[in-house]
C-alpha cells in the first residue's frame, strides 16, 4: 500500500467510526425527548398523542388521594386550575408528595380517560433549593430506569 | 464582627487578583523578575486572605450566628456540629467561596513548586490563575456573597437540607471542586505555552501529575455523589443521568480523553493541537459544570429571570474564558503542525485516537442531553426533559468499545504492529473472553449486555494479567527470586505503566459492578403490617415491629425487619422514615445488609396511621464492586503520582 492509499484508509476508517458513533448518539435523540404539559393540554390530546410519554405538572387536588395496597400505588387528581385529570400511579411516591401541593407526573394519557403514571416528582417548598439533588426544585423518585437497558 | 473581617479579606483578595494580573503583565513587559516575584506574593496572599474568609464563615456557622443570611438559610440551632461545618458548602454562595479558596491553594502550590524549574512560564501562570480567581471573586463579592447580614435577625435558621446531612455529602463537594480546580493548573500551563509560543512537550510533562491528581479527585467526587444517592435517596440506584450528575460527568469524560491523548504527544510528538483543545474543553466544562449546578439555571431557564445578573455574569465569564483560550489556540495553530504522521491504523497511536473519539462522543451525548432542554426552553418556551433511556442506549456500546480498546492499547506497539505481534499479544485474551462468555451462558446469564460486558472485561483483564505475568517472570529470572518478588521489582521499575494498569483493573471491577447491579437488580414493593413478611430472591423479610426513635434533630418511625435466608435468621434491618424537626421534612433512610456478592437494600417509604407500612426491598448483586473499583482506580493514580522521578522528566 502506498502512503497515499494508507492515508485515505486511515481517514476513511476514522470517518466510519465517527459516523457510526454519531448516529448512535444523535440518531434516536428526538424519540427520547419528553415534553412537559399542563392538565388542560392533556385534556385536549387527540388519539395519536395517547401513547406518547409526557410529564404533567399541576396541583394535587385536596381529598382526591386514595392508596391501593396491591400492587402498591395510588390514585389522585391533578389540576392546573382550569382542568383536572385523574391519575393512576403505580409505585412509591416521593417523600414530599402531599395533597394540596405541586407535583409532576410522568406517564401516558393511555385511554383518553385516566393518566397512567409510573413516576411522580414532588415540588420542594420554596425554602429549599435542593442542591446536589434535583432539577426544578423537584424530588425525583428515580425509577429503576436501569431496567431500560435490558434488550 | 468576625464575618466582616472575612468579607473584607475577600474584597482585598479581589483587589490583589487585579494586582496579580497587572504584575504578571509588567513582568512580561519589563522582563524584571521582581514583578514576577510580587505576582507570586499576590497569589500567596490571596490564599491567606481567602483562608481567613473561609474560617470566618466556618466560625459564623459554629457560633450559629443567624444574623448572617447564608447561615440562617443553611443551618439551625439543632444541627449537629459535624454538619454545621459542612453546611459552609451546603448552598450556592458558600460553595463558590470554597471553589475559589481551593483554586487559591492550588495556584499557590503551583507557583512555589514550579518556580525554579519553569521561570519563563511563571508570569503567564500567575496571570491566568489571577484572572480566574478575579472572575470568581467578582461573582462572590458583587452577586452572591455568603457574608451578607440579615435584618431583623431570625430566632433560628431554616436548617440544612436534611438530605445533605450525611457524611458522603460532606466530602462530595470538596472532592469534586478539587477535581474541577485541579484541571485549572494544566489549563494555565497550556495557556502559558500558547501565549509564550513554547509549544513543545514541556507543559505536558510538567502538568502530568497535576492532571492525574485532578482526575482522581473528580472521579472520587463523582463516585461519592453516587454513593450518597444510593443510600440516601432510597431508590436503590446510584446514577440517574440527572443534569447535576451530568454536569460533573462531562469534564470527567473529556479529562479522561486528555489523560490518554497527552501520552501520544509525549512519545510521538503528535496530537499537539488536539491536546491543547482537550485541556481547554476540560477546564471549560469544569466551569460550566460548576455554574450549571451553582447558578440554579438547571432548575429552569426562568430561574435566570429570578437572578438575571448572576446568570448573565456566568455566561459572560465562561464565554470570555472559552473565547480567549480558543482565540489563542487558533492564532498559534500554524506553529502547531506536528512533523509526524500516523503510519498505520494498526498502532498504538490509532488506538488512542479512537479512544478519544469514543470519549468525545460520550461527552457530546451528555452535553446535548443536558443542555438541549435549556436551549429549547429559551428559544421556544417548551419544557422538555431527556430521559435516562437515551443515555443508557448510547453509553452501553461506547463503554464496551472503550473497554475493548483498553485491552489493546497498552500492548500494541507504536507506529505499526505486525500480524505476528498481534497474534502473540491478543490470541489468548480473545480466547479467554470467549471461554468466559460460554461459562456465563451455561450458568444462566443470558442478557446480551452482561455477556458482551463479560467478554470485553475478560479480554482487557487477561491482556493486563498476561503482560504483567510475563514481565514479572523475566525480573524473577534475572534476580533469581520468586515470581512475587519479580512482580514487585517489575512494578517499581515501570511504576508509571503498571500503576496505570492498576487503574485499568479498577475500571474493570467498576464496570462489572455496574453491569451486574444494573441488569440483575431485583426490586419488590409491598404494603404490610407488623407480623407480615415478603420474599425477595433467597430472602424473606419479616416486619417484627414498628417503633419511634429520635435523633438530635429528627424523629423517626423505625421498622424492624428480620431477614431470613431459608429458615435461618441472618440479620435485622432497620430502615427509617424520618421527620426533621426544623423543617418538618420527611426523609427515607435505607438499611443495607452486605452479602458476599452484593447488597440487600431495604427502605420503608411510608407508614400510615393505622399501622400499614410500605416496604421496598432491592437486591443489588455486586454493587459494592462499583466503589471497590473506584478505590482501586484511586490507588493506581496515587502510585502513579508518587512514582520516582526519572531523568527525562
Amino acid at each position: 500500500m502506498g502512503t497515499k492509499n494508507k492515508k485515505i484508509a486511515i481517514i476513511v476508517s476514522i470517518l466510519l467510526v465517527a459516523g457510526s458513533l454519531g448516529y448512535l448518539a444523535f440518531g434516536n435523540f428526538g424519540e427520547n425527548i419528553v415534553y412537559f404539559v399542563t392538565p388542560s393540554e392533556v385534556k385536549a390530546f387527540t388519539a395519536e398523542a395517547y401513547s406518547k410519554k409526557v410529564r404533567v405538572g399541576g396541583m394535587v387536588v385536596k381529598g382526591s388521594l386514595k392508596t391501593q395496597p396491591e400492587p402498591v400505588g395510588l390514585t389522585f387528581e391533578l389540576t392546573d386550575g382550569a382542568s383536572t385529570i385523574p391519575v393512576a400511579f403505580q409505585g412509591i411516591p416521593p417523600d414530599l408528595f402531599k395533597e394540596g401541593q405541586g407535583a409532576v407526573v410522568e406517564g401516558q394519557w393511555r385511554d383518553g380517560r385516566t393518566f397512567h403514571s409510573t413516576m411522580i416528582m414532588a415540588k420542594h417548598s420554596e425554602d429549599y433549593m435542593p442542591m446536589e439533588l434535583k432539577q426544578a426544585g423537584v424530588e425525583l423518585p428515580k425509577k429503576d430506569f436501569m431496567k431500560t437497558l435490558s434488550p | 464582627m468576625i464575618i466582616e473581617i472575612g468579607h473584607f479579606s475577600t474584597i482585598v483578595a479581589l483587589v490583589l487578583s487585579v494586582f496579580g494580573m497587572a504584575s504578571a503583565a509588567l513582568a512580561l513587559k519589563t522582563r524584571n523578575p521582581d514583578w514576577a516575584r510580587s505576582g507570586r506574593m499576590a497569589i500567596t496572599l490571596i490564599f491567606v486572605l481567602l483562608g481567613v474568609g473561609m474560617l470566618s464563615l466556618v466560625y459564623a456557622f459554629i457560633i450559629r450566628d443567624f444574623s448572617v443570611l447564608y447561615v440562617a438559610n443553611n443551618s439551625n440551632s439543632k444541627l449537629p456540629f459535624f454538619y454545621t461545618v459542612a453546611a459552609v458548602w451546603g448552598g450556592h454562595e458558600g460553595s463558590l467561596l470554597l471553589w475559589v479558596f481551593i483554586l487559591s491553594v492550588f495556584s499557590t502550590l503551583a507557583v512555589w513548586l514550579h518556580w525554579r524549574t519553569q521561570p519563563t512560564i511563571m508570569p503567564y501562570l500567575i496571570a491566568v490563575e489571577s484572572a480566574i480567581i478575579f472572575g470568581f471573586l467578582c461573582l462572590i463579592v458583587f452577586l452572591s456573597s455568603p457574608f451578607e447580614r440579615l435584618l431583623p435577625v431570625p430566632l433560628d435558621g431554616k436548617d440544612l437540607n436534611p438530605l445533605l446531612q450525611d457524611p458522603a455529602m460532606v466530602m462530595h463537594p470538596p472532592m469534586l471542586y478539587m477535581g474541577y480546580v485541579g484541571f485549572s493548573i494544566p489549563f494555565s500551563f497550556a495557556m502559558a505555552a500558547l501565549f509564550s509560543g513554547r509549544l513543545g512537550e514541556e507543559w505536558i510533562k510538567v502538568t502530568q501529575r497535576w492532571s492525574m491528581f485532578a482526575w482522581m479527585c473528580l472521579t472520587t467526587g463523582i463516585l461519592l455523589g453516587g454513593y450518597w444517592a444510593y443510600y440516601e435517596l432510597g431508590w436503590g440506584g446510584y446514577w440517574g443521568w440527572d443534569p447535576v450528575e451530568n454536569a460533573s460527568f462531562m469534564p470527567w469524560l473529556v479529562g479522561t480523553a486528555y489523560l490518554h491523548s497527552v501520552l501520544v504527544q509525549e512519545k510521538r510528538k503528535m496530537f499537539k493541537v488536539w491536546n491543547l483543545f482537550l485541556i481547554i474543553v476540560t477546564f471549560s466544562l469544569s466551569l460550566i459544570g460548576t455554574f450549571l449546578v451553582r447558578s440554579g439555571v438547571l432548575t429552569s431557564v426562568h430561574s435566570f429571570a429570578t437572578d438575571p445578573e448572576r446568570g448573565l455574569y456566568i455566561l459572560i465569564f465562561v464565554g470570555t474564558v472559552i473565547g480567549i483560550a480558543f482565540g489563542a489556540l487558533i492564532l498559534r495553530s500554524n506553529k502547531l503542525k506536528s512533523q509526524v504522521e500516523m503510519d498505520s491504523l494498526v498502532s498504538r497511536e490509532s488506538i488512542f485516537l479512537f479512544n478519544n473519539l469514543f470519549f468525545l462522543v460520550a461527552a457530546a451525548t451528555v452535553f446535548l442531553g443536558t443542555l438541549y432542554p435549556l436551549i429549547l426552553e429559551t428559544l421556544q418556551d417548551a419544557k422538555v426533559t431527556v430521559g435516562p433511556p437515551y443515555y443508557n442506549a448510547v453509553f452501553m456500546p461506547i463503554a464496551l468499545g472503550l473497554l475493548f480498546l483498553m485491552g489493546i492499547g497498552p500492548y500494541i506497539p507504536w507506529r505499526k504492529a505486525s500480524v505476528a505481534s498481534l497474534k502473540k499479544s491478543f490470541s489468548t485474551p480473545l480466547l479467554a473472553g470467549a471461554v468466559i462468555v460460554v461459562l456465563l451462558f451455561v450458568t444462566g446469564i443470558h442478557n446480551l449486555y452482561a455477556l458482551a460486558g463479560g467478554y470485553v472485561v475478560t479480554f482487557a483483564g487477561m491482556a493486563i494479567v498476561l503482560d504483567f505475568g510475563k514481565i514479572s517472570q523475566l525480573y524473577a529470572q534475572r534476580n533469581g527470586s520468586n515470581i512475587f518478588q519479580g512482580g514487585l521489582a517489575a512494578f517499581t521499575a515501570n511504576q508509571r505503566r503498571y500503576a496505570s494498569m492498576l487503574t485499568h483493573i479498577g475500571v474493570l471491577v467498576l464496570v462489572v459492578g455496574i453491569i451486574a447491579s444494573t441488569v440483575y437488580q431485583t426490586e419488590k414493593v409491598v404494603s404490610m403490617r407488623v407480623g407480615d413478611e415478603f420474599a425477595i430472591g433467597d430472602y424473606r423479610m419479616k416486619l417484627a415491629k414498628i417503633h419511634e426513635v429520635a435523633g438530635g434533630n429528627w424523629n423517626a418511625q423505625e421498622g424492624v425487619f428480620q431477614v431470613f435466608k431459608g429458615e435461618d435468621l441472618i440479620t435485622e434491618l432497620r430502615p427509617q422514615k424520618r421527620i426533621y424537626s426544623a423543617t418538618q421534612t420527611p426523609t427515607t433512610e435505607s438499611a443495607i445488609y452486605a452479602t458476599k456478592m452484593g447488597h440487600v437494600f431495604l427502605t420503608m417509604p411510608e407508614v400510615s396511621e393505622d399501622g400499614v407500612a410500605v416496604a421496598r426491598g432491592v437486591l443489588n448483586p455486586l454493587v459494592l464492586w462499583v466503589w471497590g473499583g473506584g478505590v482501586i482506580m484511586g490507588l493506581g493514580v496515587i502510585l502513579n503520582i508518587l512514582r520516582p522521578r526519572k531523568k527525562e522528566e
